[in-house]
């Protein structure tokens, strides 16, 4: 059996899949003041015993939330003389151009605990100045007398040569066992001194926190004799071993909201759809991400907290568009008389003014409803019944009146408002990227997901939409498709791609698959089972930023050089609009993927889940302001593989709702999954 | 532009989120396809939609603050010179003419026409600084310019493209008179690939509404952000407020400072900022044209109007802005203006400041007041290549009703710029980085201090040329309400050999030799509040952590410490500060 379990703010979400292609269910109210609580909640309500589980892939909100709670270790970082405030300087960027009383990112070092190590290293990696080891000392003995828990260490350039950081590691292990350490070269080996210090820092300071849970969550899992293999998910949508989460916590900083993007993609690809966009759209926000050719498309970092005053983060992420349009999002009137929604939300309490929990504001939960959308009753499964008198009341007072406007025109301008926002997302990971969104599926999930993917298709001409199964679960279940994985990264620069040297460029290729192949084998993948992608990061020289072009070999040979160059140009091209072939590309970075298997993990062939749902009738749906049309409503456990639903119409579930336009035709396909063609 | 009838709120929004989005767009392609650090790390560009009356229809987000709204007069210009009927589809036109762009010719201008069902309906444009126009002197630092001719080239609204086909004699006579031609090349490519973008955005979006609709959504989004600002503008006392300021000089004279003296009038819901008080235009080249002037007016204003609302022309229809011809922020042929955006800062603080008054809870004491950056030039020794390392660094923050100011943050003419990696300087140029550290004691005194300014120290590993524009080192950034002003720029060279470093003014192709050290250093911001009135806790905390030294926590804030454990002396500490009295309001 493979279980996922994806810890979340509110809820802790588990989906077990069983060799005979059984899928059960437990959600529990995450507990924060120990999180294996929860866990242990999950699997009895999904009736999961852990010593007969093979697999257990786990994502979590541990490593992020401690950053934003800024409640993680007492921790110190050192660096090159002349440096320490490199950290606090940052890049002095005010992307809040006007906003006088901007803030900064504030560090989670506080410059006393940020000490400086006499050494120097150029950009070549050539030591300038050894290491000062007598001073080393000293400044680790101030560490040990302020009761210091956690070090990161960034030196300058330590990218082209880590002796320094490694000669100051082992000082470390040395004279203050117990504390935890965190090197900059053995994070990532990539130049800019800002970020790559911001990525230690961020490491060293969740690092004992999330070592304490994990130690935690293993202690469980043995005493009720789990057997099988733990996984952790990682931001670059792959899986790690605990011990690689104990050494890298920062690369699970997205552990979550990933696993719904590899989900998508594995499910595409079942489909034989390579091409897919991902949108989860939950209660306060909407994600989207691109997958192309099977692959999440990767992002070189992000900023944690957000890009105005987060702190930087540069492993590889999955590249995520993220927008303030859920469930609970506002529909609200500014100052001047425009109609807006989002990005603020009711929240969970108290809602949406038909959560009845005493809100009054209109939000797109509330349009679903009185539009006939969604059914007072079967909200989350009936657990939860809503009112429609109060959804409009809200939507009339805040809107309708304010406008001249009946309740259907209020409420549909709220979700067209509302479905535009979403598109916009959507345009962002794939227009904005020079990609034609008709040359990709729409993959929804998330609780509203599926009641808004057939607007957004129509808005964008996505010709196909992809619901799949449990789209209230999804992120879990995605974890059970998910696989080892791990990026390497080295900055080196060529400037003339044509000429440079092929021997220097495979011997970091090997140096960095050697290391994933350790890696791998260690988290027990057999070496043919290893899967490697190599990249270079091209650009035209003078550019500053580079475009990652994967290799179809295993080495670069002199006369792949010019194939690779040509590729560059045709990304160059398709991405940004034009090219200069005439122009020389420099090399700026390697990177390299290593991949490798987590038992089985294609979707599964059927999902059954035991419930069987009588046709639960029709009701008045509005899709114009006109009049409201007749819908069959239909419930999604009922519906067979191969069965076919004309919109208009609406597929009922427990924990989603997806609703066919006229003209839509959804097919279940094998495995549970609807595959709607969207009319015209 | 004329308008249709009224237009229903829900297509209003959508059409609204709709042009942002296209601005912001074209600014990603531009902005990673560039090929020079004066666009994809100092952001030195904007995008805007323009209307054939150069109205601003939407602006990218993210860019220079200080080329607000300021792309409209490059269009009126070009509509007049060639005629409303005089555009075709497939026309790209190129335009840095500065008497009407009011800035220096580096900043160039490429905008396209865009046509809906044979109408022209709007202009794409795009402004991005090029790395070398031509003229005497490499690159854009040159104080020793006097005349726009000196400068490098200028482009009136020239056909670059007509009907799709490029004027290649023209482009041929841009490569052979400027010194870095594939760079600026390759910055017209995406600039051009960036209108391009536009123009199909627009067209999609003119033919799904319809010409008036879209007209009709326009006006009303101008209407509504006037609206908003009227609002802002009346909270405020009607009044007439000034303030004073001064440059070190222009460059050229280097014993006379230049003036700069604000008169804003509040007056129900608009405000008029004149700026008649200022000194005429100058020898030197920092003089701006009346573009320039109006730019810095509007960025004050919105600043304290609709600081977080997308950028449109409707929200400055509220301000008017005076500025007779002939002074320094609006100069006239053949005035030099390479150094144009020097002052600019300085001019938008200088407003703040008269504004503090009206609305002391919403104006921080003075910043750092200048954009702080440097050039390094020369031909490097082992490729024989040119080379030009620039870079843009931050400074102090003025202290707040509420807080301490930030440090290391650029200027409020520069908003998301970003300061060069010292790893990607080193990698890049023949130099080696000795020290980037915040500048204690930098930050003005005050019961919420000034943010402190930053220290870098270069040494060169060859021989190259310098150009720096260290300003502000006789008025510094301003206290407010009794706080104390934050440290002056500075510039220091200790050369070869030398154990110490010596002050140095603004400098033009200064050479320096292999072993040389130059450290730039910039302001703090002023305090706000008098210093005494700081927590003594509070001060010993910036004592531990270095930011400010503890002669200056005795000598500006009455707090004394033990000078080991940085204890607070309560004793010695009431009896000292019982001593001050607290000092004028500003």
């Amino acid at each position: 059996m493979k279980v996922g379990v994806d810890i979340g703010g509110t809820f802790t979400d588990l989906v077990a899949l069983t060799e005979d292609g059984e899928v059960r269910l437990g959600k529990a109210p995450s507990t924060p003041e120990d999180l294996t609580a929860g866990i242990r909640e999950a699997l009895r309500e999904a009736k999961v015993e852990l010593s007969r589980v093979d697999w257990l892939l786990h994502g979590s909100t541990i490593a992020i939330n401690t950053v934003l709670e800024r409640r993680g270790a007492r921790t110190a970082l050192l660096t090159t003389e002349g440096f320490r405030d490199v950290y606090e300087i940052g890049r002095g960027n005010r992307p809040e151009a006007y906003q006088l009383f901007f803030k900064r990112p504030a560090p989670l070092v506080p410059r006393e605990w940020r000490l400086e190590v006499p050494e120097r290293l150029n950009s070549r990696g050539e030591v300038l100045r050894p290491l000062d080891e007598p001073a080393a000392r000293a400044a680790l003995a101030r560490l040990r007398a302020g009761g210091i828990e956690s070090v990161a260490v960034c030196f300058l350039h330590s990218y082209a040569n880590p002796i320094h950081e490694q000669v100051v590691g082992a000082l470390l292990a040395e004279s203050l066992p117990g504390v935890y350490v965190s090197l900059s070269h053995a994070i990532l080996r990539e130049c800019r001194e800002y970020e790559r210090t911001s990525t230690t820092v961020l490491n060293a300071y969740v690092g004992p926190v999330v070592e304490c849970y994990l130690q935690r969550l293993q202690a469980m899992l043995a005493e009720e004799q789990f057997q099988g293999t733990f996984l952790i998910m990682q931001s670059n949508g792959g899986a790690m071993a605990p011990g690689v989460a104990r050494r890298l916590p920062v690369a699970m900083m997205e552990s979550g909201p990933v696993a719904g993007v590899i989900g998508a993609a594995e499910l595409g690809r079942a489909l034989g759809c390579a091409n897919v966009i991902a949108l989860d759209m939950g209660g306060t926000t909407a994600k989207a991400s691109l997958i192309e050719a099977g692959a999440p498309r990767i992002a070189t970092g992000y900023h944690i907290g957000g890009y105005a005053a987060g702190q930087p983060m540069l492993l590889p992420v999955v590249d995520i568009v993220e927008v303030g349009a859920g469930g609970g999002s506002l529909a609200w009137v500014d100052a001047a008389g425009g109609l807006k929604v989002g990005p603020v939300s009711a929240g969970a309490s108290p809602g949406p003014a038909c959560y009845g929990r005493g809100g009054s504001e209109a939000t797109i939960t509330d349009a679903n409803l009185v539009l006939g959308r969604l059914h007072p009753e079967a909200f989350l499964g009936g657990l939860m019944p809503i009112d429609p008198e109060a959804a409009a009341r809200a939507i009339t007072a805040r809107v309708g009146t304010r406008f001249g406007m009946t309740l259907p025109e209020a409420a549909l301008g709220i979700l067209r408002i509302a479905d535009n926002h979403l598109a916009l997302a959507v345009r962002a990971v794939s227009v904005e990227r020079g990609r034609d969104p008709r040359d990709f599926a729409l993959v929804a999930m998330g609780g509203a997901g599926p009641l808004h993917a057939l607007a957004i298709a129509r808005e964008l001409h996505i010709p196909r939409v992809i619901i799949p199964p449990l789209p209230g679960h999804f992120s879990a279940l995605g974890m059970l498709l998910a696989e080892l994985r791990h990026d390497y990264v080295q900055t080196f620069l060529a400037p003339d791609l044509l000429e440079a040297d092929v021997g220097a460029l495979n011997a970091i290729f090997d140096r960095m698959a050697a290391e994933g192949r350790a890696q791998l084998e260690a988290e027990g993948v057999r070496k043919p089972e290893v899967r490697l992608g190599r990249w270079l990061d091209l650009r035209y020289r003078g550019q500053e930023a580079t475009l990652p072009i994967p290799l179809d070999q295993e080495q670069v040979t002199p006369e792949g050089r010019l194939a690779l160059r040509r590729r560059f140009d045709e990304r160059h091209e398709q991405q940004y609009g034009h090219a200069a072939p005439g122009e020389p590309v420099e090399v700026v970075g390697l990177r390299l993927q290593a991949r490798g298997s987590t038992g089985p993990r294609t979707f599964p062939e059927t999902l059954t889940m035991g419930r069987r749902m009588p046709s639960a009738g029709a009701r008045p749906v509005w899709f114009d302001a006109a009049r409201p049309i007749e819908c069959p409503v239909h419930w999604r456990e009922a519906l067979e593989p191969g069965a076919e639903v004309r919109g208009p119409a609406i597929i009922q579930e427990a924990a989603s709702t997806t609703l066919l336009h006229p003209g839509d035709v959804a097919e279940v396909a094998a495995g549970g999954a609807l595959v709607i063609k969207v009319g015209g | 532009m004329e308008g249709a009838g009224a237009v229903d709120p829900v297509t209003l929004e959508v059409v609204r989120n709709a042009l942002v989005a296209y601005a912001d767009e074209m600014a990603a392609v531009l902005c990673k396809t560039a090929y020079n650090l004066m666009i994809y790390e100092v952001r030195d560009y904007c995008v805007g939609l323009v209307d054939p009356e150069g109205g601003i229809i939407a602006q990218n987000t993210g860019g220079l603050p200080i080329f607000l709204a300021d792309l409209g007069v490059a269009i009126q210009d070009g509509v007049r010179r060639h005629s409303r009927d005089g555009f075709r589809p497939g026309d790209v036109l190129i335009m840095n003419y500065p008497y009407v762009c009011g800035q220096h010719l580096n900043n160039v201008v490429i905008y396209t026409p865009c046509f809906h069902e044979g109408e022209l309906v709007a202009f794409p444009a795009v402004r991005a600084h090029w790395l070398d126009i031509g003229g005497t002197r490499i690159g854009f630092g040159s104080n020793e310019s006097t005349e726009i001719y000196q400068e490098g080239l200028q482009f009136r609204s020239l056909k670059l493209y007509r009907e799709g086909v490029v004027n290649t004699d023209l482009l041929q006579m841009i490569r052979d008179n400027i010194r870095f031609p594939d760079s600026s090349l390759g910055d017209l490519r995406a600039q051009l690939a960036a209108c391009r973008l536009g123009e199909r955005r627009l067209a999609e979006l003119f033919g799904r509404y319809g010409r008036e609709t879209v007209r009709a959504c326009i006006r009303t989004i101008w209407d509504q952000s006037e609206a908003l600002a009227r609002q802002a503008m009346a909270r405020l006392p009607d009044g007439v407020y000034e303030a004073e300021s001064f440059m070190d000089n222009d460059g050229m004279d280097l014993g006379r400072p230049v003036r700069i003296h604000v008169r804003v009038e509040i007056a129900g819901d608009e405000m008029t900022v004149d700026f008649s008080g200022v000194d005429g235009q100058v020898r030197g080249s920092i003089n701006c044209g009346e573009s320039g002037a109006v730019a810095a007016a509007r960025v004050a204003f919105k600043c304290v109007t609709l600081p977080d609302a997308p950028v449109d022309e409707g929200g400055f229809r509220p301000l008017r802005v005076v500025v007779p011809r002939g002074r320094f922020l609006n100069a006239l042929p053949p005035a030099a203006m390479g150094q144009w955006s020097i002052p600019l800062p300085t001019v938008i603080d200088t407003i703040l400041r008269a504004l503090a008054p009206a609305m002391p809870d919403r104006v921080p004491a003075g910043h750092k007041g200048d954009m702080s950056g440097y050039a390094l030039y020369g031909v490097e020794a082992r490729s024989g290549e040119r080379f030009v390392c620039m870079n843009i660094m931050g400074g102090g923050w003025g202290g707040r009703p509420h807080e301490d100011g930030e440090s290391a943050a650029v200027s409020v003419c520069q908003g998301d710029v970003r300061n060069v990696p010292v790893e990607l300087q080193e990698m890049t140029y023949p130099i080696l980085v000795e020290a980037h550290r915040l500048r204690q004691d930098s930050g003005g005194p005050g019961r919420f201090r000034g943010g402190l300014g930053v220290e870098l120290w270069v040494r060169c590993l060859q021989p190259m040329l310098l150009n720096v524009n260290v300003e502000r080192t006789r008025c510094p950034p301003w206290g407010l309400w009794g706080g104390r002003p934050g440290a002056v720029n500075a510039v220091l060279l200790r050369e070869s050999g030398q154990p110490e470093a010596r002050p140095m003014g603004k400098l033009t192709r200064f050479p320096l030799k292999a072993g040389d050290v130059i450290g730039f250093l910039t302001a703090g911001g002023g305090g706000y509040g008098p210093p005494i009135e700081r927590a003594p806790e509070q001060v010993r905390l910036d004592a531990i952590r270095g930011y400010l030294s503890q002669d200056c926590a005795r000598e500006e804030y009455g707090v004394v410490l033990a000078p080991d454990t940085l204890e607070i002396d309560q004793e010695a500490t009431a009896a000292l500060r019982a001593t001050r009295r607290h000092p004028d309001p500003a």
